[in-house]
């Protein structure tokens, strides 16, 4: 048993790899190193161009929101104005037909 | 301790292996390269010197079976079995050498990594157990199923021979 064993370790006794398996890794390792700054500048552009997107879409939103909050009042004291003419029409008519009779 | 130097210290370990479980030069080669690359992710998380080579059998280990199974049946023939490089014709028979070796490659995958681990690296079946996550008990009956199994092929197939 002993002797077969013996056999087995020589039979899976440890090879080399070839002799560029060291400069592989290597290379690999720069490759990925490489690959994910390259992965990060993307992220960080795409990131900070959604950001610039938000903030203009923001901007915009508010903008709009003023105009239509300007508008309102604009419309409201316009009716404010005209109801206050029809007022004073009035008024002015009803002194007119007092100091007439 | 640092990635150069265990890169250095275990290059040979980690191939062979591979290169044991799977008879494929390039597929080995494959295998130990993506090791060293998962290992270099790795390195804060390892403690020590020791912890690292335990940790190189594992993820080879598991990675070889992985291969494995992924190619399936695919069958390639390892340039070793075309040609015996000379240096290793001073390690016993190299005709006895290549059929175990051949004999090895046609065990299911568990009790053929067992075998690797056991011969090529000298584990006890105690570290085997820790290294392939299976009981002792599983680690004990793969080896003398395995070594029954090879010794009777053996000495029916060198019989055939003389």
């Amino acid at each position: 048993m002993e002797d077969f064993e013996r056999q087995l370790r020589n039979a899976l006794a440890p090879k080399e790899p070839p002799p560029s398996f060291e400069a592989n890794v290597f290379a690999a390792i720069a490759a990925q190193r490489y690959a994910r700054r390259v992965f990060w500048r993307w992220a960080a552009a795409i990131a900070a161009m959604i950001l610039l997107a938000t903030g203009l879409g923001v901007r915009h939103q508010r903008e709009v929101r003023e105009r239509a909050s300007g508008e309102a009042a604009k419309a409201r004291l316009q009716l404010a104005l005209k109801i206050t003419v029809t007022q004073l029409s009035r008024i002015q008519q009803t002194v007119q037909t007092s100091t007439e009779e | 301790m640092n990635f150069a130097e265990l890169l250095r210290a275990n290059q040979a370990m980690v191939f062979s292996l591979a290169y044991h479980f799977l008879r494929d030069r390039g597929a080995a080669e494959e295998v130990a390269q993506d090791v060293f690359l998962r290992l270099y992710r790795r390195m804060d998380d390892l403690k020590d010197a020791r912890h690292a080579i335990f940790w190189l059998r594992k993820v080879t280990s598991r990675r070889s079976i992985d291969y494995a199974r992924k190619r399936g049946s695919r069958f390639t023939i390892a340039l070793e079995d075309t040609a015996e490089p000379a240096a290793l014709d001073q390690l016993g028979d190299p005709l006895l050498n290549r059929r175990l070796r051949q004999l090895i490659a046609t065990l299911p995958e568990k009790p053929r990594m067992v075998m690797v681990l056991r011969y090529q690296e000298d584990l006890t079946p105690e570290e085997i157990s820790g290294v392939l996550e299976m009981p002792v008990r599983t680690v004990k009956s793969h080896l003398q199923r395995s070594l029954a199994m090879l010794r009777e092929k053996i000495e029916r197939s060198m019989g055939d021979i003389r």
